[in-house]
């Protein structure tokens, strides 16, 4: 049998990955996600204590949550394509100069790898008769 | 087991402190960054402590009665939740995480199916997947897939940010271990409380339910013939039901029924456990609904008998105060456990006590579109160096 307790302990455990993913990645779009996933930590909890206390309440409050995240999705979005068309970045850091007053900017150290790709594929010129490699008869 | 001889606090605290400490290290190993990222480490680390997190779980709150099938869905669905939120939070390809949180989202419902949330299951679903395909279509559309770059291969602070996300998790956990309620695996050391409605009583309500079906179709016909039979159909109709709600007063005296026995009396009574007396909304929600069964169990006989005996019997009235005993009968023998008609009732009670929300729910949202237009409307001439307006040519007819 599956208690209260067990619900309310793995979503304590669903949020506390959500804020760690939260606090520490840079990309916008992961952090909204991260976020997103903490509201679902959040949603359980109230699902579980709506089973708990054998009443519907709870699980009207997760249909508001439901909204207020539908309603924050697209003005994150939005937010989101502005700042790419600003900065042509994702980076949560690129806006790092409207930082508070006397916090040191962070400076990345460490050089990022360098990708090494192989030749990419060629296509043969446009409008040049190819040599004939051989002596080929002729195909009609 | 307990090698160490520590009391059920230190071993809790130890177990959650073990768990929290695994998931930092596993966590600050799989974050992205350019140098030192170890995968090995971090997989190994991180299916420790959930693990750890698992014998917790099972150690402290236990598992009193053998729901086998319900309790290997549980860990499924929470071992998926929480598995792809990692996935989500380590992954460098943000397309891949967009992916992984579709999967925690279908989880999550998973969860909500096994805690009798049909609706919300399906919701999310809708919602959460028209927003993931959206979210997906922007990370598809913003990251250039060439190369790594700041924002996907960089992290801010892995190690103090895993620390405090976890620190956070682990004092919640702790909390939950101090007020969690006493179980021990075996046997059930719950105090369980009073059910409001027992399967008795639903017995009888369901037989009672047939029993108007049954005198409803006895009122077709010529109503004036076997007047007697009628009558004795709808008397023992009304003994049936007011055997859990009780009578009325003017059927002389007061007596009790098994409901309110129960759920009311059992405080007053010497030597019954002080356990089974509950005074919290549902038994005073369910106590009202008896009583109203019980006015319109007396209401619905008196005003049948005098129909029947009197000149003229109306067969269609008779009915329809029948029916309205019976969608009383019909809730007060669902009142014990979530309503299986959950649409139903998530709807009556956002209409009813939930209006005012509802209406500033629909507003949030109006706002928040005008809002999204209005951030991401595109101004002429704003857009870079080569927008600029151009004048407008002057037409000239010829």
């Amino acid at each position: 049998m599956i208690t209260l307790w067990h619900y309310l302990a793995v979503s304590a455990a669903l949020f506390g990955i959500g804020l760690v993913g939260f606090l520490t990645r840079r990309n916008l779009i992961t952090m909204f996600l991260c976020a997103e996933m903490m509201l679902q930590a959040v949603a359980v909890n109230f699902v579980a204590f709506a089973r708990h206390h054998g009443n519907l309440h709870g699980q009207v409050f997760v249909l508001f949550i439901l909204a207020v995240a539908a309603c924050e999705a697209g003005v994150a979005l939005a937010l989101i394509l502005m700042l790419y068309r600003r900065g042509k970045t994702l980076d949560a850091s690129a806006w790092q100069t409207l930082r508070e007053l006397g916090v040191p900017p962070a400076v990345d150290t460490d050089p990022l790898p360098v990708e090494t790709r192989g030749e990419e594929p060629r296509l043969a010129d446009a409008g040049v008769r190819p040599e004939p490699a051989g002596e080929e008869a002729a195909r009609v | 087991m307990n090698p160490f001889s520590l009391n059920p606090t230190q071993l809790a605290g130890g177990q959650i402190a073990l768990a929290v400490l695994l998931a930092v290290v596993g966590f600050a190993a799989l974050l992205p960054r350019p140098v030192g990222r170890r995968v090995g480490v971090g997989v190994a680390s991180l299916v420790a402590a959930a693990a750890v997190l698992g014998v917790f779980l099972y150690t402290t709150f236990g598992s009193p009665s053998p729901d086998v099938l319900g309790t290997v869905l549980f860990y499924l669905f929470s071992a998926g939740a929480l598995g792809f939120g990692a996935v989500l939070v380590t992954q460098r390809n943000p397309a891949r995480g967009a992916i992984a949180f579709a999967f925690v989202v279908l989880s999550t419902c998973g969860l909500f199916l096994l805690l009798a949330a049909p609706f919300l299951m399906a919701a999310t679903v809708i919602i959460y997947a028209g927003a993931i395909v959206v979210t997906f279509l922007f990370v598809l559309m913003l990251s250039h897939a060439g190369g790594p770059s700041d924002e996907n291969d960089r992290s801010r602070e892995p190690l103090f940010g895993s620390l405090a996300g976890f620190a956070f998790t682990g004092l919640v956990l702790f909390t939950l271990y101090l007020t969690r309620v006493e179980a021990t695996a075996g046997e059930s050391a719950h105090r369980l409380p009073v059910p409001v409605v027992t399967a008795d009583e639903r017995e009888k309500l369901a037989d009672a339910l047939t029993r108007i079906d049954a005198a409803a179709a006895g009122l077709d016909g010529d109503l004036t013939t076997n007047r007697f039979e009628r009558l004795q159909k709808f008397e023992a109709l009304r003994d049936a039901v007011s055997a859990v709600v009780g009578a009325s007063p003017d059927e002389g005296g007061v007596r009790d029924g098994s409901v309110r026995a129960r759920l009311e009396k059992a405080a007053a009574t010497p030597g019954v456990p002080a356990v089974l007396y509950r005074e919290d909304e549902q038994a005073r929600g369910v106590l009202r609904r008896a009583a109203t069964v019980r006015e319109l169990n007396w209401a619905t006989y008196k005003a049948v008998n005098d129909n029947l005996s009197g000149a003229k019997p109306d067969g269609a009235a008779a009915k329809a105060e029948l029916r309205r005993l019976r969608d009383e009968v019909l809730l007060l023998a669902g009142a014990a456990d979530l309503p299986a008609r959950n649409v139903g009732n998530l709807g009556y009670l956002l209409y009813t006590d939930h209006l005012l929300a509802v209406e500033l729910a629909g507003t949030l949202l109006l706002v928040a579109t005008v809002g999204a237009v209005a951030i991401a409307h595109r101004r002429r001439g704003s857009d870079g160096p080569t927008a600029t307006p151009k004048p407008p040519t002057p037409h000239h007819p010829a």
